[in-house]
């Protein structure tokens, strides 16, 4: 069985690494000190077991996981964190395990074994979408920012700089900086991580920052559209005009 | 008790302001025909009386509270005006009285007819004035309300203030402490003798910041301290991704602060700063002294990915709003964000302990 330990922290990698020593069939193929080293490693190890910080720079572990999963890999994960552990309870459902730091011996293999049943049952688990256990653990917390995965390269978008989204099939258009970003995910799915009072679903297709808007115009007697800061138009719908207004009167 | 009677100086600046109204009566009665000897013979104690008695106006007004409806305002009304009829009668009988008292002396000997002739007059001047009295009153007891609203809320802020304290005291942060015992726990095995000293690091933090919450103002030298206590725990946590420069002036050192002002913004600046940076970077923390004021600064590195901070965090906040707390418009906050650093000053009068 092949692990990578991931932490941001010397000594943090430092105890998975000795608590490892008493399992000689897990090899620790590789150790990263942040996420972008840990997408690069998964792609050249292809390891089975990941030991995941989840408070990291640049990436954090759930944005890693999420990375990993938009690439079709999903090996087993155990968090290793001293994040909140009502936060992290609910994962005992979802077929991941977690340990709070710092761990005993005795906590740490039992979460070792749980990934090793996991991973030889793995085609009869259908694991938990990366981004519902992100959410889970912000407790219903907005998101803060969205990590994208084009080609080679990782951009993370930082949810004030996103101008607007469009849905596009199963993925989702995000327009930032006068730049299109395609991710695979619905409208739907990231409308309900966003926070609902910032970005405003104007259009069955089109998710708006609601900073990004200068004013609605009404062109027909049924056809509005948002004018943006930067000049774009975008269609706004009956529905769309009603949730805007709802807004505006609730302010 | 009264609150007029309850020191003399009180009662003295309430007679003193009887004399022009018995002055006023003079005029008036010299200008209903007369003598100026007459007039004032009457006005000066009758008023002296007046003043006693009129004070009773004050008790009625304690029990009859203006309320913020209307409704209670005719009873109150009747009860007025029925105080205020029995007064002026009094004091028009009291004016009989004393003219007859005084008519034995010289000059005054139509003093009792004068009077006699006059009494509608005095007895509609009596009920005025009762009724004036009534309206002084209720300005006594909403000035006393006033004062004693403010001493409660000043009282009240004090005990706000001592609770706040109490609860940053309690808000050790908590993933400070699992991540420092978790270093703990990789230092046994690899280096017991650092691990000791991470110990006597953590025990000698929690030690000064239990300590330093139980007063409200410190020297800046101890502030300093629990910073140096924390940063050496962070700083073997994190290695050589966080250097730590160090740029004190001694001067600045026995400088008074409101407690624990210092580390929000050491903790903020490792949270916000080093944690979010793959390399770390170094975190500076200064005070000098300029023309009589301390000039404290911390200073980290920040992701230049992520957007600029809006605003401030509720940890600034609290710092910004416990320092103008102390010092006022003596004081002041900066904090400002640029691309690539993150920087807090305070500035504060140099006070030391006597």
């Amino acid at each position: 069985m092949k692990a990578l330990i991931i932490d941001d922290e010397d000594l943090a990698r430092a105890v998975v690494r000795e608590h490892l020593l008493a399992h000689p069939d897990v090899e620790v193929a590789a150790e990263c000190a942040n996420g972008f080293e840990a997408l690069k490693a998964v792609a050249l190890h292809q390891p089975d077991l990941l030991f995941l910080d989840i408070q990291m720079p640049k990436l954090d572990g759930f944005e890693v996981l999420e990375l990993l999963e938009a690439e079709g890999k999903r090996p087993a994960v155990v968090f290793v964190t001293a994040y909140d552990q009502h936060a992290l309870r609910a994962f005992e459902a979802h077929a991941v395990d977690y340990l709070l730091k710092p761990f005993s011996k005795e906590r740490f293999d039992a979460a070792l074994d749980k990934a090793r049943a996991l991973q030889a049952a793995r085609p009869a688990v259908a694991p938990t979408a990366a981004a519902e256990l992100a959410s889970t653990a912000r407790q219903g917390k907005p998101l803060e920012r969205i990590v994208v995965k084009d080609g080679p390269k990782v951009t993370v978008v930082h949810l004030d700089r996103l101008d607007w989204v469009q849905a596009q099939d199963d993925y989702v258009l995000l327009r930032t900086e006068a730049k299109n970003l395609l991710k695979q995910q619905t409208l739907a799915s990231l409308e309900t991580q966003l926070d609902p009072s910032r970005f405003i679903r104007i259009h069955r297709s089109y998710l708006l920052n609601l900073d990004r808007l200068v004013r609605v115009e009404q062109d027909s007697k049924e056809h509005r559209d948002a004018i943006l800061r930067d000049g774009t138009r975008l269609p706004v719908s009956r529905a769309g005009y009603q949730r805007l207004r709802e807004l505006w009167e609730g302010a | 008790m009264h609150p007029l009677l309850a020191s003399r100086a009180r009662l003295g600046t309430y007679l003193l302001g009887w004399v022009p109204i018995a002055l006023m009566l003079t005029g008036l009665a010299r200008s209903l025909g007369w003598s100026w000897r007459e007039g004032a013979a009457l006005a000066l104690p009758l008023c002296l009386l007046a003043a006693l008695l009129y004070l009773s106006a004050w008790f009625l007004c304690r029990a009859l509270p203006l309320g913020r409806s209307v409704e209670g305002l005719s009873t109150h009304a009747m009860a007025w005006g029925t105080a205020a009829l029995l007064m002026g009668g009094l004091w028009s009988g009291l004016a009989w009285l004393l003219a007859r008292m005084l008519d034995f002396l010289p000059g005054l000997d139509a003093l009792p007819q004068r009077v006699g002739a006059g009494l509608p007059v005095l007895t509609g001047l009596g009920i005025l004035l009762y009724l004036a009295a009534v309206a002084f009153s209720y300005l006594l007891l909403a000035l006393d309300r006033a004062l004693v609203a403010e001493r409660k809320g000043a009282e009240l802020q004090l005990l706000a203030q001592e609770s706040e304290l109490k609860a940053l005291r309690a808000q050790l942060n908590p993933h400070f402490l699992f991540n420092s015992l978790n270093s703990l726990s990789a230092l046994t095995a690899v280096d017991p003798a650092r691990a000791r000293e991470m110990c006597v690091l953590l025990a000698d933090f929690l030690r000064r910041s239990l300590g330093l919450g139980e007063r409200r103002l410190v020297p800046l030298r101890e502030e300093l301290d629990l910073a140096r206590a924390y940063l050496a725990i962070e700083q073997i946590r994190f290695g050589t991704r966080l250097q730590v420069d160090w740029q004190i002036d001694p001067a600045a050192e026995p400088a008074l602060l409101p407690t624990l002002l210092l580390q929000p913004l050491v903790e903020n600046a490792i949270k916000h700063g080093i944690v979010t940076l793959p390399e770390g970077g170094t975190l500076c923390v200064a005070a000098e002294v300029l023309e009589g004021h301390v000039l404290l600064r911390v200073e980290n590195p920040r992701d230049e990915d992520a957007p600029c901070p809006q605003g401030l965090g509720l940890g600034l906040k609290q710092v910004r709003q416990r320092l103008l707390g102390r010092f006022g418009s003596r004081a002041r906050f900066e904090a400002l964000a640029t691309e690539t650093r993150h920087r807090v000053t305070l500035v504060f009068p140099l006070e030391v302990e006597p």
